[in-house]
């Protein structure tokens, strides 16, 4: 007679913090798959690539992004015990890589961004002009000019709100995710995040109005 | 009656859905009286959506197969799972 529903494997499951498919990848990468590790790949290298270029801003450092992260994940996976989804944690590995390129690059200083600094002498804000694409979908010259001056803008943040933007707003982690990502405090990322939204929202304005003027 | 730089510290935790309820509605409230703090509200949640609609890459056919092949080198000589 069964006198417990939950077999070993269902609490192991319970435990997990990976989605079906990715404990599924990971069991059979343990195994030797490398097709499975192929299909992580598949599954991830694309996001990994938008935040090593959108981190740097160099195709081939966003490469050496993508296979130091790689390199690094399959070498431990199989320590890996799926306390945390397998994105979050190949997402940590990535930040790490990119810090040390930024030191062995010696790339730009860190600096403060004060909350002061948005705020105009005789009000809160000045007029901003955002472009509006689902207004304009169908040009993708336009489309491709205004991708252009938003990476430029996201690479002029310092690094430190650059890491927190990319995470929140272009990754889509929540507040707490990007607090472990980074081991920053989740006060932090809230921090950073509202003052690179303000520093882009007046780059963005700046750049549109400029090339509105030129045409 | 608080200050609009009260809300303007918080606006973006507003667009994240990350405040109470009774802020949330004290915002709201803030928001219909001032056109100033609704142009910073409206033009900081354009400016994310534009961010987010524009921001995803691709990882290029060429380099993905370079990816691929450094990976699998790397790995048959340092198997990982035995």
């Amino acid at each position: 007679m069964q006198t417990n529903s939950f077999t070993e494997e269902d609490k192991i499951m319970s435990t997990l913090a990976t989605d079906d498919t990715d404990h599924l990848l990971i069991s059979q990468f343990k195994a030797g798959s490398m097709d499975a590790m192929e299909k992580i790949v598949e599954r991830y290298e694309d996001q990994i690539f938008t935040f090593g270029l959108k981190m740097c801003g160099h195709l081939q450092d966003a490469e050496d992004i993508v296979q130091e992260t790689f390199l690094n994940a399959f070498r431990y996976l199989k320590d890996f015990r799926e306390e945390t989804k397998l994105r979050n944690w190949l997402f940590k590995i990535a930040a790490r890589v990119c810090y040390r390129k930024r030191r062995k690059k010696k790339f730009e200083p860190d600096r403060e961004l004060s909350l002061d600094s948005f705020v105009t002498k005789d009000g809160l804000t000045s007029n901003y002009e955002i472009p509006d694409l689902s207004n304009n979908p169908s040009e993708q010259l336009e489309r491709n000019e205004l991708k252009q001056i938003i990476n430029t803008s996201i690479l002029s943040l310092p690094p430190k709100y650059r890491f927190v933007f990319n995470l929140r707003d272009i990754e889509g982690f929540n507040t707490k995710e990007t607090s472990e990502i980074l081991g920053i405090s989740t006060q932090a990322v809230k921090t950073r995040l509202h003052r690179a939204r303000l520093f882009l929202r007046e780059k963005i304005s700046e750049k549109f109005k400029e090339g509105e003027a030129v045409q | 009656m608080k200050e609009c730089k009260y809300y303007f510290d918080k606006i973006s935790e507003y667009l994240d859905g990350e405040l109470g309820v009774n802020v949330c509605h004290e915002i709201e409230a803030h928001l219909k009286e001032c056109p100033e703090c609704r142009h910073c509200a409206d033009s900081l949640k354009k400016t994310i959506q534009l961010c987010r609609e524009t921001g995803k890459e691709k990882v290029p056919s060429e380099m993905r197969a370079r990816l691929k092949s450094a990976l699998q080198r790397c790995l048959n000589e340092n198997p990982c799972s035995k």
